[in-house]
């Protein structure tokens, strides 16, 4: 099974699910490196959000200004995008992106866990905003919401065609929205990994992939933030979708 | 095909469906106690900050429009200020003029009754002299007469 290279890089090995205090066998209960990371995570956002405004300044000091831009930032974004009812699935958005923000950003240690690099992760997040996002739509349009499928705008003869690209889309949104998170998170820490793997290898060259490193290391601490931010307003962009469906 | 038993990777560990209820649980409880924390620490946390902002910008500005409608009232205390001493000036022009007219038309008086008074006195004069003048020619023609009646007289 296990193959044998000259460099011995496993790339791939940092995403390997590992049940910490059942020993080898991995139930549906087990606490893994994926759950610690994810206990991490909502430490840290305690931290930031609850420790860091605990004064409620008026002015802000640091950790508050962090808090306040996030918490603004998806207000608004919401707002923007889903107008004032948006306003209603707030919370649920929010939660959605710091939990996105900080898997990412956390993911970005050494040594740390990328819960967010999981298809099972992300595919849960993805499958949940589109269920919740068409049970909305269903609520609060009645079967009105299936004219996001019939575009009216469109010459008659065009739409039976445009609705079979619309239904077909609208079904793939669950899988890019949780592929695109997973394979970006994923993607870039296995490069990360290979550099490392070469760096290990090279002795007194090592300089070059460590350089490398250092570049994607930069590369992807936009990613992570930008990704997060994707996923958030795609979220967004469907929620719309289902309390306007008229366009 | 989780990891063998060198605890390396066979393939991509993401695609290894025997661990996915266990993500799934984790994640779930993880979700659950996060919603927990956004809706009953952050929310209300961020909202009391943020009202307590918008409490004291809305109290400045409150303060600002009360100060501009005094600045607004001071400005109409002023003007009527102003508009009283205008009056006023009006006034106190006026009266002087008036009083210069009077004081002027008193002075014409004065200089007419003067003026009169020197042509009476002038007339009176004037009378005087004429009648010195008629007594003079009275006199002068009686002499004359006088005189012409002796020459007549001694002529024949």
């Amino acid at each position: 099974m296990e193959k044998q290279s000259a460099f011995n890089i496993h790339p791939m090995d940092q995403f390997i699910i590992d049940p910490m205090l059942t020993g080898d066998s991995l139930e549906w209960y087990s606490f893994t490196n994926q759950a610690l990371w994810m206990l991490i995570s909502l430490v840290s956002i305690s931290f930031v959000f609850i420790y860091g405004s605990r004064k409620h300044q008026l002015v802000p000091g640091r950790l508050q200004s962090i808090a306040e831009l996030m918490y603004f930032f998806i207000r608004d974004m919401i707002i923007d995008i889903a107008g004032q009812e948006g306003l209603r699935y707030f919370p649920y958005i929010f939660t959605l992106f710091i939990l996105i923000l900080f898997g990412n950003v956390l993911g970005l240690l050494p040594y740390s866990f990328t819960y967010t690099s999981h298809i099972a992760v992300t595919g849960f997040l993805a499958l949940s905003v589109f269920i919740a996002v068409t049970i909305i739509g269903f609520v609060k349009n009645g079967i009105g919401f299936l004219s996001l499928f019939w575009i009216s705008s469109a010459p008659l003869a065009l739409r039976p065609i445009l609705l079979i690209i619309e239904v077909i889309s609208y079904f793939v949104r669950p899988v890019s929205h949780s592929i695109r998170l997973a394979g970006n998170m994923m993607a870039g820490h296995a490069v990360i990994k290979v550099f490392a793997g070469f760096a290990g290898a090279l002795g007194l060259g090592a300089i070059a992939p460590i350089l490398a490193i250092t570049a994607v290391y930069g590369l992807e601490m936009l990613v992570v933030v930008i990704q997060a931010y994707v996923f958030t307003i795609l979220t967004c962009v469907y929620l719309n979708d289902a309390l306007h469906p008229g366009h | 095909m989780a990891s063998n038993s060198d605890n390396s990777a066979v393939g991509m560990p993401q695609l290894d469906f025997s661990t996915f209820p266990n993500q799934i649980f984790w994640l779930v409880v993880f979700c659950v106690v996060l919603f927990a924390i956004v809706k009953f620490f952050i929310i209300p946390r961020m909202e009391d900050i943020f009202a307590n902002r918008r409490k004291i910008i809305d109290g400045n500005i409150a303060k600002a429009e009360e100060i501009r409608l005094r600045v607004s009232e001071i400005e109409k205390q002023i003007e009527e200020e102003l508009q009283k001493a205008k009056s006023q000036c009006d006034e106190i022009m006026n009266a002087s003029g008036n009083n210069i007219k009077e004081q002027m038309a008193l002075a014409l008086e004065d200089s007419k009754i003067a003026t009169t008074q020197l042509i009476s006195e002038a007339e009176g004069r004037l009378k005087e002299l004429r009648d010195g003048s008629e007594a003079a020619i009275e006199k002068i023609s009686e002499e004359l007469a006088s005189v012409i009646i002796s020459k007549i007289s001694r002529g024949k």
